[in-house]
């Protein structure tokens, strides 16, 4: 057994591919219609590249109710390792996106929060 | 943004999707969360990724898909629980949005109601379960998945 794919509920997944990939700089994996919907995930250029992320829809009214108390806490859904923090947090603020605060030092990381505009918060962090 | 912006914005939101008779127009949200309505605007799109307009019209259309699919509400019925006034504007709207008028779209929804009281298949998110319905060589070969659009 290993894990292989993870996922994260998106609210629009045209939107969430735009962002996942020309923001954060990730690659599109697989892409198949399933109806409405679209089999959607996305793998790090900085590897593995069989270590996928599934955007996933949150059509589900219950998914969409923990989706946004969650973000309402402020507590995020998903967290992605960065070699520079500080080299991050510039350029995504660069290109709009919104933190919660600083980057700041929690014990043995750097975490700095931002919205993923589908309706997720994401943590990146550094380890120390 | 700090805590207390965010926190302004987040109510803000859960505003803006109420929809009948809670529902508000976005100048009153705004002055609620205390921003001025260009600046509302714009930090909403930049933190929820679509204008506090984007996110009612959002909202109205999966009520809408919902109560039609419960099959108890002639389409004016939900257009006006919607809050949506012109059966015209609703209806092509509707279309437009989900590739089925409302009464066709409320008629298939019906047809594929298996269990009383659950929701419709359809109206249930693809999340990893959309992998049970891949074809049996998705793994081997994800190319060449059919294309469907039931809606």
């Amino acid at each position: 057994m290993r894990i292989k794919l993870t996922s994260i509920m998106v609210d629009d997944q045209t939107k969430a591919l735009k962002f996942y990939t020309e923001v954060l700089g990730f690659k599109k994996k697989h892409e198949i219609p399933m109806g409405e919907f679209r089999w959607l995930t996305v793998t790090s250029p900085e590897g593995p590249d069989d270590l996928e992320l599934s955007l996933e829809p949150n059509a589900n009214p219950a998914g969409k109710a923990f989706q946004e108390a969650m973000f309402a806490q402020g507590i995020p859904l998903a967290a992605f390792e960065v070699a520079e923090i500080q080299k991050e947090f510039a350029r995504l603020k660069g290109s709009g996106v919104v933190f919660k605060g600083e980057p700041m030092k929690m014990g043995p990381v750097w975490i700095a929060i931002c919205s993923d505009t589908c309706g997720n918060l994401i943590q990146l962090y550094q380890s120390v | 943004m700090d805590h207390s912006e965010f926190a302004r914005l987040c109510r803000a939101r859960r505003r803006m999707a109420e929809l009948g008779e809670e529902a508000r127009p976005l100048g009153e949200i705004a002055r609620e969360a205390g921003i001025s309505r260009f600046h509302f605007i714009r930090q909403f799109d930049a933190l929820f990724g679509m204008t506090p307009h984007q996110l009612r019209m959002r909202e109205r259309l999966e009520k809408a898909k919902l109560l039609l699919a419960a099959g108890e509400q002639s389409v004016t019925e939900v257009c006006m629980e919607v809050g949506m006034s012109s059966m015209g504007s609703f209806s092509d709207w509707f279309q437009r949005e989900v590739g089925a008028a409302p009464s066709e779209y409320k008629r298939r929804a019906r047809a594929m109601i298996v269990v009383p009281g659950m929701l419709p298949e359809p109206l249930f998110p693809g999340c990893l379960s959309l992998m049970g319905r891949l074809p049996a060589n998705a793994f081997r070969n994800f190319e060449e998945a059919p294309r469907s659009r039931p809606f």
